[in-house]
């Protein structure tokens, strides 16, 4: 049984309960961030996605510790594929991002899927 | 004629040519292909699909040294968040589903201090799905809990997301680790 601090406790306790410990998600419900959460940074518009995503902007959780778990989980459940040269998400950058809703979160998550695919 | 011969006698040639019409055999034969065939379900590749990697690894509380308390009382340290039947009241246990029943991997995960030791472990409510509600040992404790427009926080809701069954039967209170430094 694992003591956590900072980012890892909180991605525990305001995400892991749908995307699961280690990053799986749940097929049908709830995406996986493991093996392709990364891949979003790659594609134009997927760095801000993640940071406006509803699971993230409205997490209870200061735009540091916002940002500091967007740099732990990018690295813990998809190294592979962070591109070379990747910087951190800052407070101030995650502070601006959270406040852009997503109007239609699946429709834009399609397109960028549909981007790293192509 | 009166209304209730009327029907007597149509119950009575229904009856009558349904016998004519299937031997006994026929209704053992369709019933033998019923049972093989739901038997056969499980392996059909959508319920195997559900069936992989989808499942919680089986809850651990290594580590946890100093237990306290009686896991089928709403008082249980545990419980500080829970909202449901405890499945320790159900066939199960304070982190095990009963038997027949899945264990929701989508759940909600607060922190719950230990009345030993002082520290805040990390909980893990999750509900055990497939059967009827399981009607023992209620219990509604609400630490840490979030109103309902706040859904990934809240214990009012179902939490049998990503189950074959959304009946939700009982709860249960897993340990994931200890809350060192927020």
């Amino acid at each position: 049984m694992g003591a956590a601090s900072g980012p890892a406790l909180d991605y525990t306790l305001e995400c892991a309960g749908c995307h699961r410990a280690d990053g799986a998600g749940t097929p049908g419900s709830v995406p996986a961030l493991r093996d392709s959460v990364a891949r979003f940074l790659a594609v134009p518009g997927g760095r801000e996605y993640l940071a406006r995503v509803p699971g993230v902007a409205q997490a209870p959780l200061d735009d540091a510790a916002l940002a500091a778990v967007l740099g732990w989980l990018l690295v813990e459940f998809d190294r592979a594929h962070v591109p070379a040269g990747f910087v951190a998400y800052t407070a101030e950058e995650v502070g601006r991002l959270r406040k852009q809703p997503l109007l239609d979160v699946e429709a834009v998550r399609k397109l960028l899927v549909e981007a790293w695919e192509r | 004629m009166s209304q209730r011969q009327w029907i007597d006698l149509l119950a009575e040639r229904g009856a009558r040519s349904l016998a004519r019409r299937t031997s006994r055999r026929s209704l053992l034969a369709r019933l033998g292909a019923a049972i093989v065939g739901a038997t056969a379900f499980p392996l059909l590749p959508v319920a195997r699909a559900a069936e992989g990697d989808g499942r919680l690894p089986p809850p651990s509380d290594d580590g946890l040294n100093a237990e306290l308390g009686d896991p089928t009382h709403c008082t249980y340290w545990r419980h500080c968040a829970i909202d449901g039947f405890l499945c320790a009241c159900c066939g199960g246990s304070q982190n095990a589903c009963p038997p027949g029943t899945e264990m929701s991997p989508v759940t909600w995960i607060g922190t719950c201090r230990h009345p030993g030791d002082g520290k805040d472990y990390i909980i893990s409510y999750n509900d055990c799905c497939g059967q009827a509600l399981c009607m023992r040992c209620r219990c509604t404790r609400t630490e840490g809990e979030k109103p309902v427009y706040y859904t990934s926080k809240n214990n009012d809701l179902l939490w049998c997301f990503g189950t074959k069954s959304r009946a939700v039967h009982c709860s249960v209170a897993v340990v994931l680790g200890v809350a060192t430094k927020r």
